[in-house]
């Protein structure tokens, strides 16, 4: 980059485009079959189903799981979420990244292999390209081939399929956020408003860009948890393996022919384990941070060893502690301090939002005035008091003031009734005898209770402000 | 510095930049409601939150950038050509 920066810009720009194309080698990943490959498009399925269903199921007259952006509430299953819950979304952020480490802890990238979007969106644009462009060789040969009508319609097929089923993953994504009814409604006769227009195109090109394109990249230059994974893993994690023991020296033989004749050992340097890996290792080199633990070289070589009337598993889910013939710990502490730890937060999350009070009091004082004497002689402080129902029925609340001795409340209003999801302001007065004041400044207490359910109450603390105590 | 294949130079500015925009948005506009804070202004609240999520974008872009411009051997500098 240097050096090109003092080229003219058409050289710059054929540089940049050369090093791209001369460092990366595209991989075409061979198709596999197997008990991982089975495992890893039952969770492909699963979860892309998932994806694609969950924003159309209706939950009590609204939408299932809408994070509706533009109303500020975030709706899942009957539960209606405010930013003020924020807490919570951190309390889940934190359960997640303790499964991480313990399923890591436990088998390394189970996440990489089966769960993570990236490899579930790389495994179907994988699919519709097999699908349309053929096996691994066809595909070969095809990017091999010179430029004729057939290859540009086959091509463009391709892409034509990859961009409709983009823009349809990225219509899902917005609607997660928008209804995605009504979204759908509108992208038929064309009116979409102009930033879900834009977010859906965005996250389709992202879509298209990161499982068509760039694929294994992602993992090898995006990914943080492929850096520090090696943190979590330790001599008694469960990791992709090739036995070297076992299958060193590789090399070519008949069927039939005893290794050991030849000086070889199991492993017959196919190169089939290479051709079916996504991020286009060699296993047999070690563990290497690409590796995304997706198992397909397993499957491969259970494959070829059954076809050799070999044993299977030269390839094989193991720890190094087996490797070296020692014996394994799964359950060990590490285990255990995860699994407790991410039992323990979370119930604690779930309890929080399952006993979560849907209902909040913001307490404002006005600031004009500190306080006023009244006619009687006693103190008055004014108050606005924000009412949030964050449940999905109408209530009507009682409010009481208390903390200070003989406080009497007045309030404009007879009732507060407050419809679902709403806010209300409610301008309050506080008086207070004199003698009751023993500080400038004394706490005064804001009680809110519902009137027609049980167990529905808030308190919330503000100052009360009056003059210097003459005693 | 050469060694370091494009595409992954691109996302080492593109992408890290991304993830904290994505964070700041989240954290200021729970903060702060744009319907609020943009209140003179006819914008909806979904374009607020883009164009604040682009700007947010924008910053670590040019953040990212300063620091890939400056982690450049400081050789290179003086002789631009060797570290082609």
């Amino acid at each position: 980059m240097t050096a090109s920066s003092q080229k003219p810009t058409s050289d710059v720009a054929d540089d940049i485009e050369q090093s791209l194309y001369a460092k990366r080698e595209k991989i075409y990943p061979r198709q596999v079959h197997g008990v991982f490959a089975a495992l890893r498009t039952t969770g492909v399925m699963a979860l892309l189903g998932m994806y694609y269903i969950i924003p159309w199921l209706q939950w009590d007259g609204h939408q299932m799981v809408l994070f509706d952006l533009p109303a500020r509430k975030f709706y899942i299953l009957g539960m209606v979420f405010w930013p003020q819950d924020f807490f919570y979304l951190a309390l889940l952020l934190i359960v997640a990244a303790l499964s991480l480490f313990f399923f890591t802890a436990l088998a390394g990238r189970l996440w990489c292999g089966f769960a993570c979007p990236q490899t579930v969106w790389t495994e179907a644009f994988l699919w519709i390209e097999r699908k349309i462009e053929g096996t691994r060789p066809q595909q070969i040969k095809l990017d091999k081939a010179p430029w004729t009508f057939n290859k540009y319609k086959i091509k463009l097929t391709k892409h034509f399929i990859w961009i409709v089923f983009s823009l349809f993953t990225g219509l899902t994504f917005v609607g997660y956020f928008s209804p995605i009814q009504q979204l759908a409604a509108s992208s038929i006769n064309f009116s979409l408003g102009p930033w879900e227009l834009f977010w859906i195109i965005f996250y389709g090109f992202a879509t298209y860009g990161n499982a068509g394109w760039l694929r294994e990249q992602v993992c090898m230059y995006m990914c943080p948890y492929a850096r520090f994974q090696s943190a979590m893993i330790d001599s008694d994690t469960l990791i992709i393996s090739y036995d070297a023991a076992r299958g060193d020296t590789c090399g070519p033989r008949k069927k039939g022919v005893d290794p050991k004749e030849k000086g070889l050992g199991d492993c017959i340097d196919c190169t089939i384990c290479v051709q079916v890996c996504p991020t286009g290792i060699d296993i047999r080199d070690g563990l290497q941070y690409q590796c995304i633990g997706c198992a397909a070289c397993i499957d491969a070589c259970d494959d070829v060893m059954d076809k050799m009337d070999y044993a299977k598993g030269l390839i094989r889910y193991t720890t190094e502690n087996m490797l070296h013939g020692k014996k394994e710990h799964f359950l060990r502490p590490r285990i255990f301090v995860y699994a407790v730890i991410l039992v323990a937060i979370t119930a604690g999350t779930f309890y929080a939002i399952f006993t979560r009070m849907p209902l909040a009091l913001d307490v404002i004082r006005d600031r004009n005035t500190l306080f006023r004497e009244t006619n009687e002689g006693l103190i008055e402080n004014v108050y606005i008091l924000k009412v949030m129902n964050m449940d999905q029925k109408q209530h009507d609340y009682s409010l009481s003031v208390s903390g200070i001795e003989g406080a009497t409340m007045y309030m404009d209003r007879v009732d507060i009734e407050v419809e679902p999801g709403e806010v209300i302001e409610v301008p309050v007065r506080v008086q207070v005898d004199p003698d009751a004041l023993v500080r400038r400044s004394s706490e005064v207490l804001f009680n809110l209770i519902a009137t027609d359910v049980d167990n529905l109450y808030v308190t919330e603390d503000a100052r009360f402000i009056g003059p210097v105590p003459s005693r | 510095m050469s060694e370091i294949p494009v595409t992954q130079r691109i996302v080492a500015i593109l992408w890290p930049s991304f993830i904290t925009a994505g964070i700041a948005t989240i954290l200021f506009f729970t903060a702060f409601d744009p319907d609020v804070l943009f209140i003179d202004y006819d914008i909806s609240r979904l374009g607020a939150y883009s164009i604040g999520f682009f700007i947010f974008w924008l910053f670590g872009v040019v953040t990212c950038m300063a620091t890939c411009y400056f982690l450049r051997p400081c050789q290179s500098v003086n002789k631009p050509d060797e570290l082609a």
